[in-house]
């Protein structure tokens, strides 16, 4: 009884020091190793992409703790993987979920639409110019809008 | 000497080592008020050392503690690869461009600019000093004013600190430590908890953003 009265504050303290961490606003998962592992192996795109979209997976489970930026995060993944239409689908999510997004995501969708368009070119940025005409004939009709 | 004797003292180390952290002088946040940002482009940070890892790991702590704490944090991996296609490749040429310019290429409201300027492990015979230090700066996009800065500096010398102290700041030395002692030092707790120090310490830190429950209340009123 005693020792229990010793022990408890000691028990309290140890287990809050490993894991009291206060429950998060997002389901981050390992978002920030899975980005460090990315930037020490960059060739190693491909497990990038697939722990992203774990991360991705778990987080749609409770729709209102989706950590921001992270869907966007995984499109521009699938974009440099070579899947552009993939990607557009997730600028489209983070613009629906985030406003603060929006001016951001339209010119990625916009830049996407275009190279896909085209052919697999250089990532988009934000200010690429239009792509260079006449090689076509006639202007797309998805370009007009 | 009764059971009691012992428990007091517990007792004591355990509200000290949650409630004591030496309350800093208040920051005055007229200004972070004024521009009232929702969103922040967290951009490549600026390496002042030698070590190479450091800027990608510490970018990589970044978005987690500044999101939580209530704001639209942009995607920074996919920001550093359009910035990159823009021909700043460069951080410090991110770092020195005109703020406004860039949240208008993001639609951004603010910028958070992180440098690091201390990444040094000492080996020493028994245990290894650790020493981090960060510059942050957060300027508005609207103005181009400094609307929050803040400076780190954390050294962990794991030895020192095992004489003394509550429990619970031993427990986490313990956990820094098992981290920092191998022979490729771990850095990631030690830029999370530089971060987490940084942008949550009331009075001091980042005020609540938009989608935080305790936005609009009185800096450090959470102490």
């Amino acid at each position: 009884m005693s020792l229990l009265r010793v022990l408890l504050p000691l028990i309290l303290a140890a287990s809050c020091a490993a894991g009291c961490a206060p429950r998060t606003a997002y389901l981050w998962g390992d978002y920030d190793s899975v980005l460090y592992s990315h930037y020490a192996n960059p060739q190693d795109s491909e497990r990038y992409l697939e722990r992203l979209g774990q991360i991705v997976q778990k987080a749609e489970v409770e729709k209102d703790r989706m950590p921001p930026g992270l869907y966007a995060e995984y499109g521009y993944a699938l974009f440099e993987a070579g899947r552009p239409d993939e990607a557009i689908t997730y600028y489209k999510k983070e613009r629906e979920e985030w406003e603060e997004s929006q001016v951001f995501m339209d010119k990625m969708i916009r830049n996407t639409q275009r190279l896909k368009e085209n052919r697999p070119g250089p990532a988009p940025g934000g200010n690429l110019p239009p792509p260079a005409g006449g090689t076509t004939g006639a202007a797309p009709a998805g370009e007009a809008k | 000497m009764s059971r009691r004797g012992l428990l007091f003292p517990l007792l004591g180390f355990l509200f000290l080592s949650l409630g004591c952290a030496a309350a800093p002088p208040k920051k005055d946040y007229t200004a972070f008020r004024a521009a009232n940002p929702r969103s922040i482009l967290v951009v490549p940070v600026v390496n002042n050392t030698t070590n190479v890892e450091a800027p990608g790991l510490f970018l990589s702590t970044l978005p987690i503690p500044v999101a939580e704490r209530g704001f639209y944090v942009f995607p920074v991996n996919m920001v550093k690869r359009v910035l990159e296609d823009e021909g700043l490749s460069d951080p410090n040429l991110v770092h020195t461009a005109d703020t406004g310019r860039l949240c208008n290429l993001f639609g951004a409201d603010s910028v958070l600019y992180v440098s690091i300027e201390a990444w040094t492990a000492q080996y020493m015979v028994f245990s290894t000093q650790v020493t981090v230090e960060f510059d942050y700066v957060m300027k508005d996009g609207k103005t181009g004013d400094t609307i929050w800065k803040e400076h780190k500096r954390v050294v962990y010398a794991p030895q020192q600190q095992s004489g003394g102290g509550s429990p619970l700041a031993s427990l986490v030395a313990a956990a820094v430590q098992a981290a920092v002692t191998k022979a490729t030092p771990n850095y990631m707790p030690l830029a999370r908890q530089a971060n987490a120090e940084v942008i949550n310490t009331p009075g001091v830190g980042l005020p609540a953003g938009p989608r935080s429950k305790e936005y609009g209340k009185a800096p450090g009123s959470g102490k």
